[in-house]
């Protein structure tokens, strides 16, 4: 049974399929610290899935099962959360971009790459990990890191989180709480049990008053990565 | 006239939310962002009353005009039996 350290916390995994294994393989753990959990995905939580997203096949499926299992985990015991994002970090600050799929995120923080070169490093292009610890929130790469496979097993504090739309002119601002509260809410796994919900939503009312917030609007073009850039990494919105 | 099970109200970072939990979720799968007034209506929605004792409630709690608040109210109940969450 394969045993992976992910987001700090280590686990055993029993797996039906190679993809999983493979996809995991950056993250396979062979320290001392004991497994905190072990998670078996079955034939009945693929089908769950499967019921979510009918036109991936089993082996894929099998990973988001995984990945629903550790999300559960780690909400329940070590205040972590899920938030579909592209993240990257600079000088050793994380920054999240957020939006549903398809808007760009993953174009933008490539905008930052190609920008800033080997002083950004891809934290996870799709699913990372946030996790508060001793007053701190911190985003962790993951396995499950979307179509361009970029990510680093590694985690770094989160200065800013960012939310994107398309548009013609380069524009950024602050964001209202209200809107990235309903936007966080709408890219993470949200549990079904009332605790679970009031922890989640604990952690994000924390996350709020922690972490800057702004909303992007962006082309596709070294201005919009040197807008955002030079306005998040300042911290204060122009 | 009620809130149904399952719908529960919680302030996040100064704002007033409306999630699903448990069974509930397979039904609704969205937030719903309130004001002050509406998570006010959403109080006595949750214990139970009609609108003549939601509006009485408002008049009772804000200083507002009667016609504007019959207003208000009649859209909140709109809203909230459009998404289902009112038995």
């Amino acid at each position: 049974m394969p045993r992976y350290k992910i987001a700090d916390v280590v686990f055993d995994a029993k797996l039906i399929y190679q993809y999983t294994v493979k996809l995991c393989a950056g993250y396979e753990y062979a320290g001392d610290e004991q497994p905190a959990f072990s998670a078996e995905v079955t034939m009945d939580d693929i089908m769950k899935e499967k019921a979510l997203a009918p036109e991936f096949p089993e082996a894929y499926l099998e990973s988001l099962a995984l990945f629903r299992k550790l999300c559960d985990y780690t909400l329940k015991n070590a205040d972590g959360i899920i938030f579909h994002s592209s993240a990257i970090m600079v000088d050793g600050n994380a920054y999240l971009f957020t939006a549903p799929s398809g808007t760009g995120k993953s174009t933008h923080t490539r905008l930052w790459r190609e920008m800033l070169g080997a002083q950004a490093v891809m934290i996870n292009d799709d699913k990372p990990i946030i996790r508060y610890i001793d007053g701190e929130f911190y985003v962790y790469g993951t396995p499950w890191n979307g179509k361009h496979r970029l990510d680093t097993n590694t985690r770094a504090k989160i200065k800013a989180i960012c939310k994107i739309y398309q548009a013609k002119e380069n524009v950024i601002k602050k964001a209202d709480t209200s809107d990235m509260l309903i936007t966080i809410l709408n890219q993470t796994i949200r549990p079904s049990e009332i605790e679970l919900m009031d922890k989640l939503l604990t952690l994000i009312d924390k996350m709020l008053s922690k972490v800057d917030i702004y909303t992007l609007g962006c082309n596709i073009s070294k201005e919009a990565a040197e807008l955002s850039y030079n306005t998040m990494s300042k911290g204060e919105s122009k | 006239m009620k809130i149904k099970d399952g719908f529960i109200l919680r302030e996040v970072a100064g704002n007033y939310i409306v999630v699903a939990v448990g069974d509930a979720v397979k039904n609704f799968n969205g937030v719903i962002n309130l004001n002050e007034t509406g998570a006010f209506l959403w109080k006595e929605l949750v214990k139970g009353c009609d609108e003549d004792a939601l509006l009485a409630a408002l008049l009772a709690e804000y200083d507002v005009e009667e016609e504007i608040a019959k207003t208000d109210v009649k859209a909140f109940i709109t809203k909230l039996t459009e998404a289902g969450l009112i038995k």
